[in-house]
């Protein structure tokens, strides 16, 4: 019979790893906010900046709660 | 330099300064409030006051230099900055930018179709608030904040419309 707590170990892996591609992609898409945000209010447009930072702080929150997530199930182990 | 080439190439693997995957998810969720802080720095710099910018008051011209239909250059409010003053048909004064908002050609006044021209890309600014007509320019010539005091024109600060969707 196989170990419980080294299964759970192996499901922990794959879950780290999907968290960790789903912050990549998300800080991806936060960056290409981030660009686009700026070269319209360098040409002077400002239409985009504020629905851009709120967009920006609910990404920046996923991620923290990504992170703490991590942390709960490191201590849970 | 031993140390530090010991210290960056180490020969042992324990000694070496793996980054973990925590780590790494740290410092992208670190890169992500960065991101967040100048995004909304970006928010807070677009609601700062900017349209209108007053600067000290300079004589451009006097009224009898212009007459209805007719331009008068001039610069303000630095020396290379330049500037075009018309009297309208109908008596009163606008002053715009010459400077075309696309790639900064000089842009001449055309009486015949009441607009100010750009003949670099054929851009062409309204008369009555410097809103584009026609060509490439992406913004409305700046205006510049125009007083008459006694037999003189002057100019007492620039306006940047905000920009056209």
């Amino acid at each position: 019979m196989k170990n419980p707590a080294s299964m759970r170990r192996r499901q922990k892996s794959p879950v780290f790893v999907a968290l960790l591609l789903f912050n990549l992609v998300l800080v991806l898409i936060q960056l290409w906010l981030f660009v686009s945000v700026l070269e319209d209010v360098l040409v002077g447009q400002f239409r985009m900046a504020i629905p851009g930072a709120i967009t920006s702080l609910v990404i920046l929150v996923v991620n923290v709660w990504m992170l703490r997530g991590i942390g709960r199930m490191d201590s849970s182990s | 330099m031993d140390t530090r080439v010991q210290q960056d190439f180490p020969i042992d693997w324990e000694e070496d300064h793996y980054v973990s995957r925590r780590e790494f998810f740290k410092f992208m969720t670190l890169a992500s409030g960065g991101l967040a802080v100048g995004s909304v720095a970006l928010a807070a710099w677009s609601k700062l006051p900017r349209d209108e910018r007053h600067f000290e008051a300079s004589a451009v011209a006097k009224k009898n230099d212009l007459q209805p239909g007719k331009a008068f250059a001039f610069t303000y409010p630095r020396p290379t900055d330049l500037c075009i003053l018309i009297q309208k048909p109908d008596g009163s004064y606008v002053a715009y930018s010459r400077r075309c908002t696309h790639l900064s050609c000089p842009v001449d006044y055309q009486p015949e179709h009441n607009r100010l021209f750009c003949p670099c890309h054929n851009g062409a600014f309204s008369l009555e608030d410097g809103h584009v007509l026609q060509g490439p320019p992406p913004h409305p010539l700046p205006s510049i904040l125009l007083e008459v005091r006694g037999d003189e024109i002057w100019a007492v600060g620039v306006k940047s419309e905000a920009p056209s969707a």
